[in-house]
């Protein structure tokens, strides 16, 4: 019985700690509430903008491009999406060129670009890997976060859903989310993993 | 009476408690297989989800500098913990009921954790369904409930701390879990329908074996019953062989003395008949009258015409006497033969009437010659022929005569039967004696009535006979006989009218303690 006890208190400790991993968000992120001047890439002047920035190493923003495809799937020609994947300067130029980038690439209506040494990471305010801003056609921020539902889990999320309804037309349920990924820089300070 | 009337009827206590041992040891059965087998499944999911972390989540990520994914320790540590005490207890208490109960809840919570490792798959979702399923091998119910509350609890709490990680919003039911856990109800409903069922046929099984095995024991008694009086019977059958073949020899003994005595009594009437016919009487005369005339004697002789026919009358009297004397030395010695001859019978009998069992090395053709000996008067006077074919170096056997001497006497008297029912002048009976390649064959064959082809193994049941006189032991024990002693006694022939041939083989060594089972 004893052993019984320990065996279920050890394993419910392990399940503990896994779903609060799973459920650790990342530094979340502060893009500006109107579309960087600095970017290189302009907004769509007719539609709303999305951008994504991911890690190309990052195992857990294999449910966020699941997410993006199911969003494009449904939001055929309301919006224009671009990703960017971050490149490192000082690493070889097909770092960021992963399964992750081909499965980007293969979603209709989305365009993939290297983000060099993160500087469209910086200036949209990205921290994490799977973080997601959307714009109107005018350059003003609608909304900003993640959308999954934890770390590497796909599924319905709020994410998702308020970026749908904006794209639809219909109330946002919320302006903002949790992103679920790795850190886009280094940073010692941040203690995500 | 109807077959099997006499069985015992197994009694229904006895029967329910043999049903509930047997269907105790099947279920435990199954529980222990059951149990080594998930034992093995978990050790496989162990494996397999370290494999799942390594090649999914393999690495974390801060900027362009990685470290092992918690997931990998996750599924080495926290996997390994889960599996430990499951396969822990299948291996050393296989077969308990906490056994399978901790095999349940391990099972559920190695579900859990493989839809973490796999990024909440929908299709590792499956893996709930489908170790319900395999609990359900189990056929134990409980162990469902066991794994059930396990997800009830799982979802509940997940749902109250992190609900959107279950549910996907935010702003879900509080009452969510009862519907997820909810459709794990319903595989168990159906689960437990086919348990149910499952269970009361192992108790059928349990109880059709149980019947069987009581009607079983219940035959194996008869059958041991019948088999020790199988046993008597036979050993009163032999006994009674035995008997009627030495009844069969002391009578052929007995005949043929009747008829050495009939030559006696024929002796003894002739040597009477001459003796009250003799002429003896006549030299008392002679004598009579040569005493009256001793004073005269000499005239008498020469002159008396009487006196002078004396010498020649004399040596007619003794010519007479003499063949006479001649005449009854002839028939006092086939007397003395014929005495000798009933003595040699009895002493041959004698020597044959030895105790059973004891085995002498003797030659084929020596029995085969006394048991002619024994019904040569009887051959003689049904004017049957016999004839001998003998091998030149047979081997000795080591066999007890009186058996083999009965078998021989029995046929020889068989055969003589026969060749007087076929009615044919020439009668014939031909001995032959050859050497086989591990046994002497001993032929006796006949030119008599022959045997119809349906009677030539019914010849040597009990009982069967085709003489008038015959009581059926003859042909029965004699094989039984040939059998004991590891040879055997057949028969052949061409029907009806074409005589018959009867083979007796016989080994050359004695049998070791051979008596088997005679098949007749």
């Amino acid at each position: 019985m004893a052993l019984g006890g320990l065996w279920l208190g050890t394993v419910l400790i392990g399940m503990y700690l896994v779903l609060a991993y799973a459920n650790s968000a990342g530094k979340s992120g502060s893009p500006p509430r109107n579309w960087p001047e600095a970017s290189l890439l302009r907004h769509d002047s007719k539609l709303p903008t999305l951008v994504m920035f991911l890690h190309p190493q990052c195992p857990c923003s294999k449910a966020t491009v699941g997410e993006l495809a199911l969003l494009m799937a449904h939001s055929q020609g309301r919006v224009a999406t671009h990703v960017f994947f971050l490149q490192p300067t000082e690493l070889a130029t097909n770092w960021a060129l992963t399964d992750l980038w081909k499965e980007s690439q293969r979603i209709p209506g989305v365009t993939v670009q290297c983000d060099y040494a993160g500087r469209e990471a910086r200036l949209f305010g990205a921290e994490a890997s799977g973080e997601t801003a959307l714009y109107d056609a005018t350059g003003r921020l609608l909304f900003h976060g993640g959308i999954t539902i934890s770390r590497g889990h796909s599924g319905d999320n709020l994410g998702h859903d308020t970026l749908q309804a904006l794209l639809m037309g219909n109330p946002a349920p919320s302006a903002n989310t949790s992103v679920y990924g790795c850190s886009l820089f280094d940073c010692k300070q941040e203690g995500n993993p | 009476m109807q077959p099997g009337s006499n069985r015992a009827e197994p009694s229904s206590s006895a029967t329910n408690r043999r049903t509930a041992e047997l269907f105790a040891e099947h279920q435990n059965g199954i529980y222990r297989r059951t149990d080594r087998m998930f034992a093995g499944l978990m050790l496989f999911q162990w494996v397999a989800g370290i494999a799942a972390a390594l090649w999914i989540s393999p690495r974390t990520w801060i900027g362009t500098q990685s470290r092992i994914h918690f997931h990998v320790f996750a599924a080495v540590v926290i996997g390994g913990a889960i599996t430990s005490l499951p396969v822990w207890l299948a291996w050393k208490k296989p077969g308990h009921t906490i056994t399978r109960h901790v095999i349940a809840i391990g099972q559920m919570l190695t579900s859990a954790l493989l839809i973490h490792l796999t990024g909440g798959r929908i299709e590792t979702h499956f893996h709930v369904f489908g170790s319900l399923a395999f609990l359900a091998i189990y056929r134990d119910w409980r162990v469902l409930v066991s794994a059930t509350v396990v997800v009830a609890v799982d979802h509940f709490a997940r749902g109250v701390f992190w609900p959107q990680s279950v549910f996907g919003v935010l702003t879900t039911s509080p009452w969510r879990w009862v519907e997820h856990a909810g459709w794990v109800v319903f595989e168990d409903f159906f689960l437990m329908i086919s348990i149910r069922q499952s269970v009361k046929e192992m108790h059928l099984v349990s109880e059709r074996q149980a019947r069987l095995e009581a009607i079983n024991e219940s035959i194996e008694q008869q059958v041991q019953a019948r088999t020790r009086e199988l046993e008597q019977t036979h050993k009163q059958l032999v006994e009674t062989s035995r008997q009627a073949g030495m009844a069969e020899v002391a009578t052929n003994v007995l005949h043929n003395v009747g008829n050495v005595l009939n030559s006696i009594n024929v002796s003894v009437g002739k040597l009477s008949d001459r003796l009250s016919k003799s002429n003896f009487g006549h030299v008392g005369k002679v004598a009579e009258l040569m005493r009256e005339r001793t004073a005269d004697l000499g005239d008498f002789m020469t002159k008396d015409a009487k006196g002078r026919q004396l010498p020649s009358f004399l040596e007619q009297l003794a010519e007479q006497l003499g063949k006479e004397n001649a005449f009854i030395l002839n028939e006092l010695g086939s007397l003395t033969k014929n005495v000798d001859h009933v003595k040699d019978i009895v002493a041959m009998q004698q020597s044959y009437s030895k105790v059973s069992g004891v085995t002498e090395i003797v030659k084929a053709t020596e029995l085969v010659e006394d048991a002619l000996r024994m019904n040569a008067s009887a051959l003689t006077r049904h004017e049957v022929q016999f004839f001998r074919e003998y091998d030149e170096n047979l081997p000795d056997l080591n066999v007890e005569k009186h058996k083999v001497l009965q078998i021989l006497v029995n046929l020889i008297r068989n055969a003589k039967y026969a060749c007087d029912e076929s009615g044919l002048e020439e009668k014939r009976l031909t001995m032959r004696v050859t050497n086989g390649s591990d046994k002497v064959r001993i032929v006796l064959i006949d030119n008599g009535i022959g045997i119809p082809a349906e009677n030539l193994t019914r010849i040597f049941s009990y009982g069967f006979t085709t003489k008038k006189d015959g009581h059926g032991f003859g042909l029965h024990g004699g094989a039984l006989s040939a059998r004991e002693m590891g040879g055997s006694l057949s028969a052949q022939s061409d029907g009806l009218g074409k005589g018959a041939a009867f083979t007796l083989e016989l080994p050359y060594k004695a049998r070791n303690g051979a008596e088997g089972a005679i098949p007749l």
